[in-house]
């Protein structure tokens, strides 16, 4: 590891009785990559949050290149080069490029007068040693989420920064903008500057680590050599239990079955060219592809949210227009969208009314006023088929764990009854445990018959629940497995990516 | 060729063209409006609302609201007014300084609930304006103050002039000296917003108040600073109204001037969510409310289309910028995708 630049000893950290960090250890050495994985409430934003200064600790401490800090403050912790960049970046929208690199370092400062010669100067100093080129003139908000990120790695230069921890940073861009990423992260650990990586799930970051750190339910379960994790051993690790997946087959007799969706040469100007695919019964349909590969706005077409400008749709044989949600969910249709938080919930609304918001019509009395008892029967059949952990289905939407929340959305459309359900990255921030529960409610609503289109950029997700997949590319269907045991997660990835295999990912 | 391009991107440019165009054809109806006299004479009466509407402006530039500046500046006004005849004063100077105190101690009162409770400053500002009011009324007195009692050092004032010129027929009119305090006020703030960190927290925080308190500015003292500063603005501008006027209500000003600075201010160009908005649209917006207001009647109009067109552009205006954010944020996904 070479020299030790920060040293966490035997922090522990309660909140109200519940023991969020046990005992906990981290070494991390100078210029060096460094990965913290763990599940939701696995203690490990907790950690870096004392390391940020941000909470103090109930015991241990923290060693900073040889000083000791019992009680770090979150003004120490950013005089000793810490600088944590969280996942939504803290940038300012409405203020240039040049000003959201030099701000933090004026506040600091204390200056009172802005010198904006030097706003510039500071800002161009930053992008330089980042070896990086954009306008200082730009205002943020009109940057790409890649972009941005570059800026808000330029705001910790200023601080002099010598680790930069980054929570979750690649979650939200494309494939080519994460090579980007890890190629500044290079050039940062050459000029001696360390990266810690905070993640909840097995991604693109173990690319780049040198040394993974996991914790488990608040107590450290090891260190470990990138090099030497596999997928399934740091699921073990993260959950301590050992998810084995079993093909998802489908019996020849449904295959012989007419689709209950086919689309046909699908086209939308800009976004996808010449979509064609069927769906039938009893099927799981993998759609893989990049971030704007084309595959969401594919869903989002059929399901009424996204016209297409050619093409065809049938749903059981019978051309159709999808002109709005409400026709898509009259024809079967259902969507869960990507962004379950802001998409598809309602935050502040019990579990029941989320539960039965897209079936409100059909809960009307005679009277055409909404039946409580039928509603309360509906939500409870809910709760109870997706075991939804909850007291009760009158408990506000936002008090339950991510996993939970996503059962919630599944059952809002389940309890539309379709029999197309397209489910755009239906465990995207869900915990490795409980996406294996949901992946089990999906099979098993496929094997009762609906048919499910499954939108996912986790090529093992795909590739574990799938009987058939679609890759994406560019806009189009650049190819179908139709058996998804027999390839491994490198070629598919090879396919996704049009590369051949240089940069496949260690999974 | 960038500078043009420049100029285009800024709405200022567009309201500019706007203003000349309507002020042509309200020349074309009435050459008398393009005088100088009359434009001394706008910009002197319409020079109260440009003070609020600089201080709306700055409360808007954080993302709220604040609706207590017109209770504020007649309260700082009729304080004022009564205590220098209370005391047989005629000191524009100590009344000026009552004002201000009134001005900032009702900021400061403001600011408190603001920051304390952790409140929206529309919510506290609907309040405190009928608290600050109610209070006026209750304590100091419904009574008005007419030209006579009105001590001469504000009549003085209000007649004071810059410079002077001379009509044909020999009679004179000058550029009243309200047009110096504005520009006073104006350039005073665009160094604060341009210039100081605090400036630059007010934009910061309109941007997003999470990010600007991690950045390590003090919330607190700047929403303190930016109250505190409209009750200053509405003091001054309270002391310019009963120059101008020379007559004393405590009901003047909180029923008429509101809705008129919120149409300047977003007419001017500031989101209404925060973090974008300029003092040169903010005062192009003052300009415009203040021609139409004035000119309806000349163009054949009844004047109670004022409140019809200052309804209307707020809603417009609103619209208009909300709409320009969602095709921003349009032209970004359309760029992405096409990567």
């Amino acid at each position: 590891m070479g020299e030790l630049f920060l040293e966490a000893r035997n922090i522990s950290k309660a909140y109200e009785g519940v023991q969020a960090l046990d005992n906990v250890g981290l070494s991390l050495g100078k210029g060096s990559i460094h990965c913290l994985v763990g599940e939701n409430g696995s203690g490990k934003s907790t950690l870096i949050k004392i390391i940020g200064g941000v909470v103090t600790s109930d015991a241990g401490e923290i060693v900073i290149d040889g000083g000791h800090f019992h009680h770090l403050s979150a003004i120490e912790s950013i005089r000793e080069g810490i600088q944590i960049i969280y996942q939504d970046l803290s940038l300012f929208p409405n203020l240039t490029v040049a000003e959201n690199i030099s701000l933090n370092q004026m506040v600091e400062r204390r200056t009172q007068v802005v010198d904006w010669k030097e706003i510039r100067a500071i800002a161009e100093r930053a992008l330089v040693e980042l070896g990086e080129e954009i306008d200082l003139n730009i205002l943020v908000e009109d940057l790409s989420v890649a972009r941005k990120q570059v800026v808000a790695i330029g705001r910790a230069l200023t601080q002099n920064a010598k680790l930069i921890i980054m929570d979750e940073p690649t979650s939200a861009i494309t494939r080519e903008e994460v090579d980007h990423l890890f190629e500044v992260i290079h050039r940062l650990k050459a000029k001696g500057i360390g990266t810690l990586f905070v993640s909840h799930k097995l991604n693109e970051v173990f690319e780049i680590a040198e040394t993974v750190t996991v914790l488990r339910d608040g107590r450290k379960v090891g260190d470990y050599d990138a090099s030497d994790l596999t997928n399934d051993k740091l699921t073990f690790l993260m959950t301590g239990e050992t998810i084995e997946y079993h093909p998802y087959t489908v019996d020849s007799q449904v295959v012989s079955e007419p689709p209950v969706l086919e689309v046909r040469n699908l086209t939308r100007k800009d976004e996808y060219t010449d979509v064609s695919f069927s769906v039938r019964r009893g099927e799981i349909l993998g759609i893989t592809g990049l971030i704007g590969s084309g595959r969401t706005e594919v869903a989002l077409s059929v399901c009424g949210l996204n016209q297409p400008h050619s093409g065809e749709i049938l749903v059981e044989s019978e051309p159709v227009t999808i002109g709005s949600p409400r026709k898509a969910n009259q024809l079967g249709i259902s969507y869960l969208p990507e962004d379950r938080l802001t998409q598809g919930l309602f935050q502040h609304q019990s579990i029941g009314d989320n539960t039965v918001i897209a079936i409100l019509r059909r809960l009307l009395s005679k009277l055409g006023l909404i039946d409580w008892t039928e509603k309360t029967r509906v939500q409870d059949h809910w709760v109870n088929e997706l075991a939804i952990k909850t007291p009760s289905a009158e408990v506000s939407a936002s008090s339950l764990s991510g996993g939970n929340q996503q059962r919630v959305v599944l059952a809002k459309w389940l309890a539309t009854e379709p029999k197309v359900f397209f489910l755009d990255g239906p465990t995207i921030g869900i915990d490795i445990g409980s996406k294996s529960n949901i992946h089990e409610i999906i099979r098993e609503l496929a094997r009762k018959g609906m048919a499910i289109v499954m939108i996912s950029d986790e090529i093992e997700e795909v590739r574990n629940n799938c009987n058939r997949i679609l890759i994406m590319r560019k806009g189009r269907i650049a190819g179908e497995i139709e058996d998804p045991t027999s390839v491994d997660d490198a070629e598919i990835f090879r396919q996704i990516s049009g590369k051949n295999g240089s940069e496949v990912p260690r999974t | 060729m960038n500078r043009l391009k420049k100029l285009l991107g800024h709405n200022e440019t567009y309201l500019g063209a706007v203003i000349v165009v309507f002020a042509l054809i309200i020349t074309i109806v009435n050459p008398a409006f393009i005088k100088l006299d009359n434009l001394f004479g706008l910009m002197k009466s319409s020079s109260g609302t440009a003070i609020l509407a600089i201080g709306f402006l700055l409360v808007l530039l954080t993302g709220d609201v604040d609706v207590s500046a017109p209770a504020i500046a007649i309260s700082a006004q009729y304080i004022a007014v009564n205590t220098l005849i209370a005391i047989d004063s005629n000191s524009l100077l100590l009344a000026f300084v009552i004002a201000i105190v009134v001005g900032l101690v009702y900021g400061a009162i403001n600011a408190f609930f603001i920051t304390t409770f952790k409140l929206p400053a529309l919510i506290v500002t609907l309040g405190t304006a009928n608290l600050f009011h109610g209070g006026l009324l209750e304590f100091v007195g419904t009574k008005a103050v007419n030209t006579g009692q009105l001590p001469d050092a504000f009549k003085v004032f209000g007649h004071a002039s810059i410079f002077d010129l001379t009509r044909a027929d020999g009679s004179s009119y000058g550029l009243s000296i309200f047009i110096a305090v504005v520009a006073v006020l104006l350039l005073v703030t665009w160094l604060i917003l341009r210039f100081t960190l605090m400036g630059r927290g007010i934009y910061a925080i309109g941007g997003d108040a999470e990010s600007a308190r991690r950045a390590g500015f003090n919330i607190k003292r700047i929403q303190y600073f930016i109250y505190m500063y409209v009750g200053l603005l509405a003091g001054i501008m309270g002391i310019l109204h009963i120059s101008l006027i020379r007559y004393g209500n405590p009901n003047y000003i909180v029923d008429t001037e509101l809705l008129r600075v919120i149409a300047a201010v977003v007419l001017g160009g500031a989101v209404i969510t925060g973090g974008k908005g300029t003092l040169v649209g903010t005062i192009l917006g003052v300009t415009m409310i203040t021609i139409l207001e004035k000119n309806l009647v000349l163009i054949g109009l009844s004047s109670y289309w004022q409140q019809f067109f200052v309804g209307l552009i707020i809603v417009v205006g609103v619209a208009l910028t909300h709409i320009q954010a969602t095709l921003r944020s349009h032209h970004k996904v359309v760029v992405i995708k096409s990567q």
